[in-house]
């Protein structure tokens, strides 16, 4: 066994090494949404294996696995064409192999010390353009992958030491920005230096061999630190299944369905009964898909360390053909609304084991408003991207939190007052959507509502989801109010045929555009949620009075407007009362259920 | 003159530090803190150091008051007033969650929902009036808000920066109905855009207005019954100082005032001593503060979170911290690695060795264990021993898990937090663009001094420097600096769209303000600095970066200007894309004198003789000199392992170093 001290610190070096690389390039790409939302990620990697020996913490979720998951795939590819030679860095965006979307370009680096592989370096950075037909790469409507964009094949970007500068001009000719994607390229590369000189100075501090022996027993160690968890899961099979409304071209629910097999300290993930790839681009490439088994565990077990000893313990079974592995050409660009609905039904699954730990699910959809047009007094073109927030699932112990972010990202919202200077939009409101968090013992965060007029003409698009399959609850909690978007387009008010996708609608000025996102799913027995909570609730204005009646079982002794607000007061005695009634109902109404087959 | 005195009010202890007599005359004190009123604990610091009044001419000041007003939530019940449909807009924040991984979290709004209301009222993004506002719906308002029992009112529109038409009628009218309500308006507390960041900024001081006021007058008269009516000033966020009358309206402005002094006099003794690019380490108790000096100017945070969604968006020392500290507590992960921190043991119970209950091996446990540390004279405890035996009894349990001796457990308790430590200076400096090894480090607070050579081996600094007071550097921060406000401006436009008049028009009132609000102030003697800067952009990018400019500068030198800026952060321009002015900023700072510290004759090229030896653990046993710190005159040097002691720190000197006292008393370490 390796000295303890050794491993602490030697674990701690290596996770120095993978952050300082993900913030040399933060700092140094070109690209805001490298440099501002952090849409990159950074890891070493066992060199046969592809294991993850440390990966960066200032990277996206959405990165978590998919990184070692991209390295094993490209190990196979480089082993079939001689294998990694020093001054070789490797380039790949084909979803397929390296999963996620093709904005993602991953680069990978041999480490040699000493003569002899030990290490792989990667990176991975979001590219503001892969070319494809529309700006960005985002093609809500794309039926093969073609139309989102260009596809880079694993190749040598250098080749021993030496750029491969006709592919970069084959970029560069084929992308939107080239001169900010040839400088995050370069930026891309220059973060391998980082990586080999913090490998140089562990390597001739420890030796390779010393190394090898900390990395093993850290991977090991983390194995039984994520099996320590496993195992406080009680054993059983636990199923789950949720929809998407539509792919976006079919209006017809498409099924995720996921059984998770939980035995001794093995975890195994089964998604049979999942529907097949969609026409849209409501797929995900498997890379992914596994990821998010990781990143839904990670959110479960915050404080697991992420190494390929820690994703031991997990099986896959994604069945072929299915819309959770994606192949050739089936497109992929909505891939962040298969990500969030991965992470509902892993949580979905799980909270029928350790409802202790598991949220209810959160709003569940990026449902990424774009606005593009000229804008009238500079003659530029503009494209304004509004991602959506939206409430969390309450928890066993809390509230959730309202305006969130999606679980596999950390992107923040635009500020109105930035937004109204550079696009002609003027926002009438930006508010706490009320009543729009599932009822609970522990109430789920409220979503938000947002509704923008244009003073010139644009061209308005969104893909969301949500709206006929509402964030769920669980342990008895309610589900949140679903997706909502209308547009007001002259004097006519329009829901978009697909509710919540729509493709380059024009707005005119005056027109209006309301979104209002769903809040996150319920915890618990509504009648269990104490008083003065409901009280609090509803003269903050979270809740409804009829939501309080209905749902949360109360009587309202006093309601007294003050201003513009109502303040409530409730009857303790007569509350109680009509909660033990509804109980005693309800109890004298589940043998019946039982008897007609349907599980409560 | 007379001599000034710097009081740091801590959570735990109140710091003084005293320099009269032309600076011939140091003293520093420490005591324990007040929290139910800190004004009595710097009254005690005051009596303990023995002070004339007469002796002295100011009193600076550092709190904590406004933080921990924040964090524990007890600042003043306010409402907040908005304009129609975005009431909710201090609640939503920007779309995020407390941490990267997990889903749980609370959020506590200074002002809850209940009591933000909305007018009617529109402006444009550039202060064009949309809707106007109804004085009639503000009377009523007003009078519903007469029933709430208010102690503030905080009025944040939309696009106020550009217009504060509105926010001003309204705040005249609600003072018309009611002058006892404290009143605050976003656009006079910061001129920017971001909505929820300027709601959130005058939120915060309107919550805290109350607390502060009320502080600064119980500071004054128990100052005028200890028997002083002289100048008194506040340490600020941003490294100046600002005189206690105007306390109640800058309270905003005083959140972490402790950290920014601590940073201001390292800043300021290490430019003193020669060194140019620093980075500070302040390690205390609970927490190690780091932050990065270049050319005396302490890097400068636009932005500073001080809780979940409750931003500050004032210039403030761009502080970080790590819950890394003697308290510190080493356990074993699920994984049975050795972790150390961030949970502390803090002042109460303490590490075990203090004998206050502690259970948990702390990092100053350690300390002791590995001889580092005399048990003999512990510092800031009222206690004549260290208990050791107690500290290595727990030490060595936790090393029979790890199958290791009581003394390396402890040392590898130091590598593992030693390590935490460095990588965050690592980290901080890359993310600023800089090589920490370019750098010197400045070590100070309780521990700092303890561990800084060890940072200095890990991260790969050359060089340390050991100020003469490190355990009250904070105090005596606040007594070396100036007076300072921070305006700014947006402005948002392209620069070639600009009226070349309206830059420095805008310049010119900034200027205009601060030296009408410094010429108040007796307490400035050396003279007005005035420094202007412009934020810049390419079209489109969302970040800015700060330009310093000057105000006669046409539009083209100023583009210029960013390029350059520009060039030297990322290594290339964006040719083609115009670039835009987001933000127009004037920093006008009042002088003091400059405070003397004692350069006096006493020099010696003697080596110093130790006071005694005492058996060190440096990877093994090693017969160490301890030194006092009294004793070690300017040119006097000696090489490591040493041990080097005063009333408020100990300072560790690693095997293969060297030191020397340079003409200031500072102790210079160096790799050997």
């Amino acid at each position: 066994m390796t000295d303890p001290v050794t491993l602490a610190v030697v674990r701690g070096a290596l996770e120095q090494i993978a952050d300082e690389m993900d913030l040399h390039l933060i700092h140094a790409a070109i690209s805001p949404i490298i440099s501002e939302t952090n849409d990159c990620a950074h890891g070493i990697f066992h060199p046969t294996s592809g294991e993850t020996i440390a990966q960066g913490r200032y990277g996206l979720p959405v990165f978590l696995a998919n990184m070692q998951f991209t390295v094993t795939n490209l190990i196979e590819i480089v082993r079939k064409e001689g294998g990694f030679k020093p001054g070789d860095l490797w380039i790949v965006n084909d979803p397929y192999i390296s999963g996620t979307h093709l904005q993602d370009i991953v680069l990978i680096a041999p480490y040699f010390a000493n003569g002899e592989l030990f290490a792989l370096l990667a990176s991975t950075g979001h590219w503001m353009d892969i070319g494809g037909g529309v700006p960005g790469g985002w093609a809500p409507k794309a039926q093969e992958i073609h139309q989102e964009g260009l596809i880079i094949p694993p190749m040598k970007l250098y080749d021993g030491g030496k750029l491969n500068e006709p592919l970069v001009r084959m970029f560069t000719s084929n992308v939107r920005l080239p001169d900010q994607i040839a400088g995050d390229l370069s930026a891309m590369c220059n973060v391998f230096n980082v990586g080999r000189r913090g490998l140089d100075t562990l390597v001739a501090r420890y030796g390779s061999g010393k190394l090898k022996d900390c990395i093993r027993e850290m991977m090991d160690r983390s194995e039984s630190q994520m099996r320590s968890h496993i195992a406080e899961i009680p054993d059983g099979t636990y199923h789950f299944e949720d929809f998407f409304d539509n792919d976006g071209i079919v209006d017809e629910p498409v099924k995720i369905a996921l059984t998770i097999r939980k035995a001794g300290a093995d975890l195994d993930f089964d998604f049979t009964g999942t529907d097949k790839v969609t026409r849209g681009p409501i797929n995900l490439a498997l890379t992914t898909t596994l990821s998010s088994c990781y990143v839904a565990i990670k959110h479960i077990f915050p404080e697991v360390p992420v190494n390929g000893g820690a994703f031991r313990p997990m099986k896959f079974n994604v069945p072929d053909g299915s819309l959770l592995a994606a192949r050739y050409p089936t497109p992929v660009g909505g891939y962040l609304e298969v990500v969030g609905r991965v992470l509902d039904v892993v949580f979905g699954a799980l909270a029928q084991a350790i409802p202790q730990r598991t949220p209810a699910a959160s709003f569940g959809t990026t449902g990424v408003t774009t606005v593009g047009g000229r804008h009238p007094l500079t003659g530029r073109y503009y494209v304004a991207v509004f991602p959506y927030p939206g409430g969390y699932g309450a928890y066993q112990g809390g509230d959730g939190l309202v305006h969130g972010v999606t679980p596999q990202s950390m992107a923040n919202f635009m500020s109105i007052e930035m937004s109204e200077h550079r696009y002609p939009l003027r926002f009438h409101s930006f508010a706490l959507r009320e009543n729009s968090g599932g009822a609970g013992k522990f109430r789920g965060g409220c979503g938000t509502s947002f509704s923008f007029e244009p003073w010139a003409d644009c061209v308005v698009s969104a893909l969301g989801d949500r709206v006929d399959h509402r964030p769920f609850g669980i342990a008895g909690g309610k589900p949140a109010a679903p997706n909502e978007i209308k547009l007001r387009l002259g004097n006519e008010e329009v829901v978009p045929p697909l509710r919540s996708k729509y493709e380059k609608q024009t707005v005119r000025a005056g027109d209006i555009v309301f979104a209002a996102s769903p809040g996150g799913g319920g915890f618990g027995d509504p009648l269990e949620r104490p008083l003065e909570a409901v009280e609090q609730d509803l003269n903050l204005g979270y809740i409804s009075r009829e939501t309080a009646e209905r749902d949360y079982g109360v009587v309202i002794a006093e309601a007294k407007p003050v201003g513009e607000h109502m303040r409530y007061r409730l009857d303790a005695a007569a509350s109680q009362t009509k909660r033990d009634n509804t109980r005693n109902a309800k109890a004298a109404a589940r043998p019946t259920l039982r008897a007609q087959g349907v599980r409560s | 003159m007379a001599g000034s005195v710097g009081i740091d009010v801590g959570g735990t202890y109140t710091d003084l530090y005293f320099s009269g007599d032309d600076g011939r005359v140091e003293r520093v004190v420490k005591v324990p803190s007040t929290p139910q009123d800190p004004s009595i604990g710097l009254i005690n610091a005051l009596r303990a150091a023995e002070i004339r009044q007469d002796d002295l001419d100011q009193i600076l000041h550092g709190t904590t008051i406004a933080t921990n007003a924040v964090i524990e939530r007890r600042g003043a019940r306010c409402a907040l007033i908005t304009t129609r449909g975005f009431r909710d807009v201090l609640e939503l924040g920007r779309r995020d969650r407390p941490h990267m991984y997990g889903l749980t979290g609370i959020q506590r709004p200074l002002i809850p929902r209940d009591r933000r209301w909305e007018v009617d009222e529109r402006m444009d993004y550039q202060g064009n009036v949309l809707v106007p506002l109804k004085p009639q719906q503000v009377r009523e308002l007003a009078a519903v808000l007469k029933g709430e029992k208010l102690d503030a009112i905080v009025v944040s529109l939309l696009h106020s920066y550009a217009n504060p038409a509105h926010e001003e009628t309204i705040r005249d009218i609600l003072l018309e109905i009611e002058p006892a309500w404290e009143v605050v308006i976003s656009s006079g507390v910061i001129r920017e855009y971001y909505e929820f960041e300027r709601t959130s900024t005058a939120v915060v001081q309107g919550y805290l207005q109350p607390l502060v006021s009320r502080y600064a007058k119980s500071l004054l008269d128990k100052l005028k019954n200890w028997g002083f009516d002289r100048q008194t000033l506040i340490m600020q966020s941003n490294g100046g100082v600002v005189p206690v009358k105007e306390l109640g309206s800058r309270a905003a402005f005083i959140v972490r005032s402790g950290p920014a002094a601590g940073v201001t006099a390292a800043a300021e003794l290490a430019a003193e001593a020669g060194f140019s690019r620093i980075i500070t380490g302040d390690m205390g108790g609970t927490s190690f503060d780091v932050a990065v000096v270049i050319d005396g100017k302490p890097a400068i945070a636009e932005n500073t979170l001080l809780d979940f969604r409750v931003p500050l968006r004032l210039p403030m020392i761009d502080v970080h911290t790590i819950g890394a500290g003697g308290g510190s507590i080493a356990h074993l992960d699920r994984a049975g690695i050795l972790q150390v921190g961030p949970e502390s043991a803090g002042a109460y119970p303490g590490p075990i060795c203090w004998g206050r209950g502690g259970t948990e091996p702390t990092v100053t446990d350690a300390n002791v264990v590995l001889g580092r540390i005399d048990p003999a004279n512990p510092i800031g405890i009222d206690r004549d021993r260290l208990d050791i035996d107690a500290a290595r009894a727990a030490i060595g349990k936790l090393g029979e898990k790890l199958g290791l001796g009581v003394e390396q457990t402890a040392e590898a308790i130091l590598a593992v937090v030693n390590q935490r430590m460095a990588g965050r200076i690592r980290l901080l400096s890359i993310e600023r663009g800089h090589d920490p090894r370019d750098f010197a480090l400045v070590a100070f607070g309780g521990a700092g001094p303890v561990h800084g050579a060890a940072l200095m081996q890990e991260v790969g600094i050359g060089a340390m420097l050991v100020p003469p007071f490190p355990g009250v550097l904070c105090a005596m921060g606040c007594a070396a600096a100036n007076v300072r406000y921070d305006f700014s401006r947006t402005i948002e436009r392209v620069i070639g769209d600009i009226e070349p008049k309206a830059l420095r028009a805008i310049m010119a009132e900034q200027r205009a303000e601060g030296e009408a609000q410094i010429r108040q102030n007796e307490a400035v003697g050396g003279g007005v600095r005035v420094s202007h800067a412009i934020d810049m952009a390419y079209l489109g990018q969302i970040h800015s970066m700060r330009v310093p400019v000057e105000a006669d500068w046409s539009r083209e030198q100023m583009a210029d200007a960013f390029q350059k800026v520009y060039r030297a952060e990322f290594g290339n321009v964006l040719a083609g894309i115009p670039v835009i002015v987001t933000n127009v900023r004037t920093t006008v700072e009042g002088m003091r004198p400059r405070m003397r510290r004692k350069e006096n004759g006493a020099a010696s090229a003697a080596a110093p003789r130790p006071q005694r030896r005492r058996d060190v653990y440096f990877g093994g046993r090693h017969d160490t000199p301890v030194y006092r710190r009294e004793e070690l005159l300017p040119g006097m040097a000696f090489d490591g392992p040493a041990i080097i002691e005063q009333s408020d720190t100990t300072t560790v000197v690693e095997p293969r170093m060297k030191v020397r006292v340079d003409r200031f008393h500072n102790l210079i370490v160096e790799a050997a």
